[in-house]
């Protein structure tokens, strides 16, 4: 077994956590059982479901398949992070609003590749949305009221940009 | 896309979902918790000759580890009791628990199931289903007679349930009938593939243990805990925490038993968390494999004079809750169509693969496929259009089915003219690599009993405290409407307690779609009893008649005189002072409907369907001949499921039912070494649909009255909307290349050979 500890920083959600953790630890397995946030979820530890989806310096990555090392002095961005406050974010109000929610087990990796894809395009087609979101499995929904949520969302934060 | 246009529904579980904040028993932590990982059997079928675990336990940092030794010597299922907790004497499948571990670490746990040795004898593998049905087949169990059966479930050699139905006279019909075709179709097992990978955590104090984990049915899980263990029902607390879909895959015990004995074992609490490879490996949910060979006879005009069938399916090496499903795929193939002469045999046979078991309409999307596309040679047969030929032969408002049950109001021919027309059937002018497939299915609803209790507090809010079971349907939100409706107070008022086995009365479940169907009437009585007490209370106080009082918008008012009314909450505050505001209810038996001139051997309560659900599809679908890739471009569901309470749950749940439709029609196949092992265990080579893949999908209900119906007239829907997908998209990929594609999944690949076979021929 493995014993090379590191003492290491992760920022996440802007808050700074310091961790002692061996070498091979993935992100995803940090968040959840080292910093305690647990939205992040684990559904294939191969990055075939999506559902561990979060933001390194707003670049959607699998955490399971990433090491928590290499995320150091790094932005990380979880579902926890998303709301302002007791504020949803808008893609968290509007996917519950169609109706995009219901096991909620790859909501939140859902949420995140959203938030990755609107922040790189604010206007995205439905086939863009599609495309952004094709990495996160969903066994419940059919996908249609997610995709209504997202292109909902980037209607709206048009509308507050441009205003 | 409609949503803007549909009623508010408001998910109290919502915000925990979106904001992360929710737990799912994976997240929970224990203080003194230890890692729990099996040993499996590694193979398909053995004698075990050795199991040593000194060396196991040995290492430091593990806490305990158990095999067949440490807990009682139970055997246990649903129809045969053939199996046991952990493997015993033979290994019959190589997902089958050997032994668990309890240590300080995942890793440490891991290093201590390495080193568990075990030896075996090899016996005869079995997977087969026609070679496994033989005389001198080997067996799977040497003597079934051996286990406690129950039921009716006629057995023999690895035939573990034979069921039929037969009505009228099948040979003689077919004999004089005008046209004869016979099909065969071959399905592949499948997966319910929650995103959720299962998870159970055991804490003991003293006698009692409480145990969280990811079940649809936690009253079940309850009582196979008590089962496998000797303990009373008293001694066991269930607890479920949000659940990360089930589809099926979830229901019944599956390792709260193991994870108990271990931390009993072990006097810490013991943690278990599936990963993605077990989850397709161990459990014993699989979608059953399945060979239909089917024979329609038809009178000159078209209409349906015999049909027999010949089933087999693979229920895999052990009894889950299977027993029903040989009975459930003979009414799949019979299908809902009038047929007065029917004989269909099935038989649900023994083999060395995974255990099969409810998955979301057990036996329904591939007994539907066969024989939907048989219909459509039918129709091809005689020249007819498959929508022509299935009006002239579908069960209406008073029709007798194959089983001879006589139905009430049923809607099935307004789904297949709605559906129809919302596609654009015989009127859209489709490219030339593009068609429309068209199919119908059904599906029963469930009586099973089911309770709840409601208390009002002095500020007027509702705790229901119910044993439904949220796995992500929406089902169990929509119980707050139920007693918010009956209260006249909104929804929000209401606040659910649920998932608690120990706070709550006992019921089914998140499983059989019989969450509103079972568990609404509970909470429907339940909150009747709140209200006549708020009725009383306030007819003494307005000086009225408490036959006169109405409950609305948050006040109890006298009818016809709105003006004499008092807030409900000042009701509740009078209450909180004097005689509490208390409810409860269980739901009342239903009256199973009647079946004439049938007879059914291994009758498993599937001859006959109660407040029956009815299901049309049609598919459009492209294909490219030159790949045989087939890409679903709409769906057009039309679905009779009773009054439709809750809009967006209701539209959610046919949604994703054809998408996992589409998946099992397209990708979704569980494929096996020679050995019995399972190849594809994996996601990117099992492959569900992705939002890319999704096509649009309009739906509709018809809202009828049905008889015997759940609260409000709503009968199930979870499960329906899985039925009829593929052999919609089977019979859209048959029209564009003249046959059909006669296995399950309808892959490139078969569905490429399929038209190369026909260019060879």
């Amino acid at each position: 077994m493995s014993t090379d500890i590191n003492a290491i920083e992760l920022t996440v959600n802007g808050v700074p956590y310091p961790v002692a953790i061996d070498t091979s630890r993935n992100l995803s397995g940090v968040l959840r059982n080292e910093i305690g946030l647990t939205g992040t979820k684990e559904g294939c530890d191969d990055c075939e479901c999506g559902a561990c989806m979060v933001l390194l310096d707003g670049q959607p990555i699998n955490s399971c398949s990433y090491l928590a090392v290499q995320a150091q002095g790094r932005e990380i961005t979880t579902v926890e992070g998303l709301a302002d406050g007791d504020e949803l974010h808008p893609l968290q109000r509007n996917i519950l609003a169609t109706g995009g929610v219901q096991c909620g087990f790859c909501t939140p990796g859902m949420l995140m590749s959203a938030q990755a894809l609107l922040d790189r395009n604010p206007d995205p087609s439905l086939e863009d949305i599609k495309i952004g979101l094709s990495g996160n499995l969903c066994r419940c929904t059919g996908y249609a009221r997610i995709l209504a949520a997202v292109d909902a969302t980037a209607v709206e934060l048009r509308g507050t940009s441009d205003s | 896309m409609a949503i803007t246009d549909l009623p508010t529904f408001v998910r109290a579980d919502g915000p925990d979902k979106v904001t992360g904040s929710g737990r799912y028993t994976a997240d929970m932590t224990l203080t003194g918790m230890l890692a729990a990982k099996f040993r499996y059997a590694g193979v398909s079928h053995a004698r075990i000759t050795k199991l040593d675990v000194s060396a196991a336990k040995a290492i430091p940092g593990v806490f305990a580890v158990i095999t067949a030794d440490d807990v009682p010597d139970v055997r246990y299922s649903y129809g045969i009791a053939d199996r046991t907790l952990f493997a015993k004497g033979v290994v019959r499948y190589d997902g089958e628990v050997l032994a668990a571990v309890a240590a300080i670490s995942p890793e440490v746990a891991q290093r201590a199931v390495d080193a568990i040795v075990v030896e075996y004898d090899e016996l005869p593998i079995v997977t087969d289903l026609e070679a496994a049905v033989a005389d001198d087949s080997p067996l799977v169990h040497d003597d079934l007679d051996g286990y406690a059966i129950t039921g009716d479930t006629p057995h023999h050699g690895n035939v573990g349930t034979h069921s039929s139905i037969e009505m009228g006279d099948p040979d003689a019909a077919m004999a004089a009938a005008h046209t004869v075709v016979s099909s065969r179709f071959v399905a592949d097992a499948s997966h319910a593939v929650p995103i959720e990978p299962r998870a159970v955590i055991a804490q003991w104090e003293g006698d009692k243990v409480t145990i969280w984990t990811s079940t649809q049915v936690p009253f079940d899980a309850r009582n196979g805990v008590c089962e496998t263990l000797e303990m009373p029902t008293t001694k066991v607390r269930v607890i479920v925490p949000h659940v990360g879909g089930g589809f099926g895959g979830k229901c019944g015990p599956h390792y709260e038993p193991h994870i108990a004995a271990l931390a009993r074992a072990a006097k810490r609490p013991c943690k278990l968390v599936f990963s993605r490879w077990e989850e397709f490996t161990a459990p014993d949910r699989r979608r059953e494999g399945m060979i239909v060979d089917v024979t329609t006879g038809l009178d000159a005009e078209g209409n349906i004079v015999a049909r027999t069938g010949e089933l087999l399916l693979d229920n895999g090496a052990y009894m889950a809750d299977s027993s029903f499903f040989a009975q459930a795929a003979a009414m799949h193939v019979a299908g809902p169509y009038t047929i007065p002469n029917v004989r269909i045999d099935a038989q649900l046979v023994y083999t060395n693969h995974q255990p099969s078991g409810s998955v979301r309409a057990p036996t329904a999307p591939q007994g539907c496929w066969a024989v939907e596309s048989h219909t459509d040679e039918l129709a091809a047969a005689i020249g007819m259009d498959p929508l022509d030929f299935r009006r002239r032969n579908i069960v209406r408002t008073g029709d007798v089915g194959p089983t001879g049950q006589t139905y009430e109001e049923i809607g099935l021919d307004r789904c297949l003219d709605m559906a129809a027309e919302s596609a654009g059937w015989g009127t859209t002018e489709l490219p030339d690599d593009e068609a429309f497939g068209i199919s119908i299915g059904w599906w029963p609803s469930f009586h099973m009993p089911a309770g709840a209790y409601m208390k009002m507090h002095a500020d007027g809010k509702v705790q229901v405290i119910t044993g439904a079971n949220e796995c992500g349907t929406g089902s169990v939100m929509t119980l707050r409407m139920l007693a918010a409706d009956e209260l006249g107070l909104d929804q929000t008022d209401v606040e659910l307690v649920y998932q608690d086995t120990a706070a709550a009365p006992d019921g089914p479940g998140a499983s059989g779609s019989m969450t509103l169907f079972n568990h609404g009437r509970a909470v429907e009585k339940a909150a009747k009893e709140i209200a006549g007490q708020l009725r009383e209370l306030a007819a003494t106080k307005l000086e009225a008649s408490a036959a006169d009082i109405v409950l609305a918008d948050g006040a109890a008012s006298v009818a016809g005189t709105p003006t004499k009314s008092v807030p409900i909450v000042e009701l509740a505050e009078a209450a909180a002072e004097g005689e509490l505001l208390l409810g409860s209810g269980s739901t009342d038996e239903l009256e199973w409907p009647e079946i004439k001139g049938s007879s059914c051997l291994g009758e498993q309560g599937f001859s006959s369907f109660m407040a029956p659900q009815f299901i049309c599809h049609v598919a459009r679908v492209r294909l490219d001949k030159d790949t045989g890739v087939a890409r679903v471009l709409e769906v057009h569901a039309v679905h009779d499921s009773g009054t439709i309470l809750n809009p967006v749950a209701a539209h959610g749940q046919v949604e994703g039912g054809i998408l996992m439709g589409i998946g099992q029609a397209l990708t979704e196949g569980t494929q096996y070494d020679e050995t019995g092992s399972q190849r594809n265990a994996a996601l990117l080579e099992y492959k569900l649909q992705t939002i890319a893949d999704a096509p649009e999908i309009h739906t509709q209900f018809v809202e009828i009255h049905t008889p015997n119906a759940g609260p409000k007239g709503a009968k199930g829907l979870a499960e329906a909307p899985n039925v009829p997908t593929a052999g919609a998209i089977s019979n859209a990929i048959a029209a564009l290349i003249g046959r059909p594609v006669r296995q399950l999944p309808m892959t490139a690949e078969r569905v490429w050979s399929t038209i190369a076979e026909e260019v060879t021929a």
